[in-house]
């Protein structure tokens, strides 16, 4: 029985001890992010589907979900996107319930991301 | 045409990547001679040309743009590059190279094009900025190793239905939510798309797909659009209107029309073009010749189509996915080359070795010592590689 695990994308997660093979062809082949101290990370440099095939392969099965590009919380709960939205295979960021779509959030996108960029 | 009134005219005006355009553009504006070029990896029509082009514009630098396709050789290279790297204007500033499609790099023909842009890089004066569209290829992973390189990936749904909303608003249209959501599934990442829905409002439909999941029915939907074209424009939108790679493309049309029931001498024909085809991609992979994937379509449309037409060949999908019908291809080319060895050293035949012996054999194999000295005994052990390939299936057979 596959172990479940949650994973929030672009944020720190542990995982058991799996081998030198899985950290190998996760670090090295599959560009996960790692420091000895705050664990795991799955970013822009990753191939997100194969990192979520290796962990499969070692037994964890990977539930992933994005943050909010403007707030930075998780914003799959709730999204009624989320049945259908393959998030192995979309970009790494999203909108939270709070920056939702239909408040007319463009401008403040925008926004965000100058800001993030002048930083 | 909404999609041309609100292409994006500033890199905040993007959406969906945003750590990759951040990324990007923070190394570009901390550049300076000596340090990495960067290399962008996604499917084509992300957006990839867009953003560099766009970060170039706002930054005030002249853009060189090269597709890689066109200069594959070192040579071609070097003449091509050679005045952008080393350029600086009197007033010092620097131009942005972009190399697009390195993926032509990455064919035999190529000597030394991949080593002379990673050489290149630490003598140019000018940023690099590469793009590849298979991240898989052998060459691109030697060449991300050595580059600053992010993935770009199609936007989530939520952002595009923020974008059609913008859009929508700036029009003054009204658009309920459920209709703006059928449109953002329908488009599946592609935002041009989406901007055309939104403008040309189709009636929405029943069971809209799954965001980034629907391809096969997508693509067959294509395919039997293509079979039973009208005109030659309907085939070539058909054609285009596929995902599939050129070389899916080749072995879905020639399974179609193999099981087409085409008179004897007909099918020859048809077959005859489809295998011109699969020659074509067969030069085109080997030599990274890009520019003969224009002859392809055009070789479905003007002599394939032309073969077929009314003759109601339709495509279904196999019954078995490709990835079981190679393994079973695999596997069975193992059995014969096992039982081949085995007959020479046990003094029988191939077909005996196969039937009477091997059975035995694979069961023994569940011992580990048994299959190392099996595996040595027919000289796997040669090769790392093979050794891997062939232990895993004699595990494997062991088990069933």
């Amino acid at each position: 029985m596959a172990e479940k695990k949650s994973v929030l994308v672009g944020g720190w997660f542990d995982l058991p001890r799996l081998g030198a093979d899985v950290w190998s062809t996760l670090v090295r082949r599959n560009g996960v992010t790692y420091d000895k101290s705050m664990g795991f990370k799955l970013d822009a440099r990753t191939d997100i589907p194969s990192a979520v095939r290796t962990l499969r392969s070692a037994g964890i099965e990977v539930e992933l979900s994005l943050r909010c590009f403007i707030c930075g919380k998780s914003s799959c709960a709730g999204c009624p996107y989320v049945g259908a939205c393959d998030r192995t295979a979309v970009s790494t960021l999203c909108l939270c319930a709070d920056h939702a779509p239909e408040k007319g959030v463009f401008p403040l996108y925008s926004k965000t991301f100058e800001d993030n960029l002048k930083s | 045409m909404w999609s041309e009134k609100y292409r994006p005219k500033k890199v905040e005006q993007l959406i969906g990547n945003e750590e990759a355009r951040l990324a990007i553009a923070t190394w570009l504006d901390g550049w300076e001679p000596g340090k990495k070029a960067a290399l962008l990896l996604g499917p084509p029509g992300i957006g990839k040309t867009t953003f560099v082009t766009l970060l170039a514009q706002e930054r005030g630098m002249n853009l060189v743009d090269l597709n890689a396709s066109d200069v594959r050789t070192k040579d071609k290279l070097r003449s091509k590059m050679g005045e952008a790297m080393s350029t600086v204007s009197l007033f010092g500033e620097r131009s942005l190279i972009f190399l697009d499609e390195v993926d032509g790099l990455a064919g035999r023909s190529d000597y030394g094009a991949v080593d002379f842009i990673k050489d290149s890089v630490k003598e140019s004066q000018n940023p690099i900025v590469m793009a590849a569209n298979d991240p898989d290829s052998d060459e691109i992973k030697k060449l991300a190793s050595s580059c600053v390189a992010v993935r770009f990936r199609p936007p989530p749904p939520r952002e595009v239905e923020m974008y059609l909303r913008e859009i929508a608003s700036k029009e003054g249209a009204a658009f309920g939510a459920d209709e703006l959501r059928a449109y953002v599934l329908d488009a599946a990442g592609d935002v041009r798309q989406a901007i055309n829905l939104l403008q040309s409002r189709p009636l929405p439909e029943a069971g809209r797909g799954r965001y980034y999941k629907d391809r096969d029915s997508t693509d067959s939907e294509a395919l039997n659009a293509f079979f039973s074209a009208e005109t030659k424009e309907a085939a070539y939108a058909a054609l285009r209107a596929l995902s599939m790679s050129p070389f899916e493309k080749v072995r879905e049309v020639h399974r179609s029309v193999v099981k087409s029931g085409l008179p004897p001498e007909e099918l020859a024909k048809a077959l005859e073009v489809v295998s011109r085809a699969d020659v074509l991609i067969g030069g085109m992979m080997r030599g990274g010749d890009w520019r003969l994937l224009r002859y392809m379509d055009r070789l479905f449309v003007e002599e394939l189509h032309p073969l077929l037409k009314g003759r109601a060949v339709r495509y279904t999908q196999e019954d078995l996915p490709f990835p079981i019908m190679t393994r079973i291809w695999n596997d069975s080319r193992k059995i014969t080359d096992i039982s081949l060895k085995f007959a020479a050293r046990a003094k029988t035949s191939g077909k005996s070795a196969r039937s009477e012996d091997l059975p035995y054999v694979f069961a023994l194999c569940s011992k580990k010592q048994f299959r190392e000295d099996l595996e040595h005994a027919l000289g796997y052990d040669a090769d790392k590689e093979v050794l891997e390939s062939y232990d895993k299936f004699l595990h494997k057979e062991a088990a069933r």
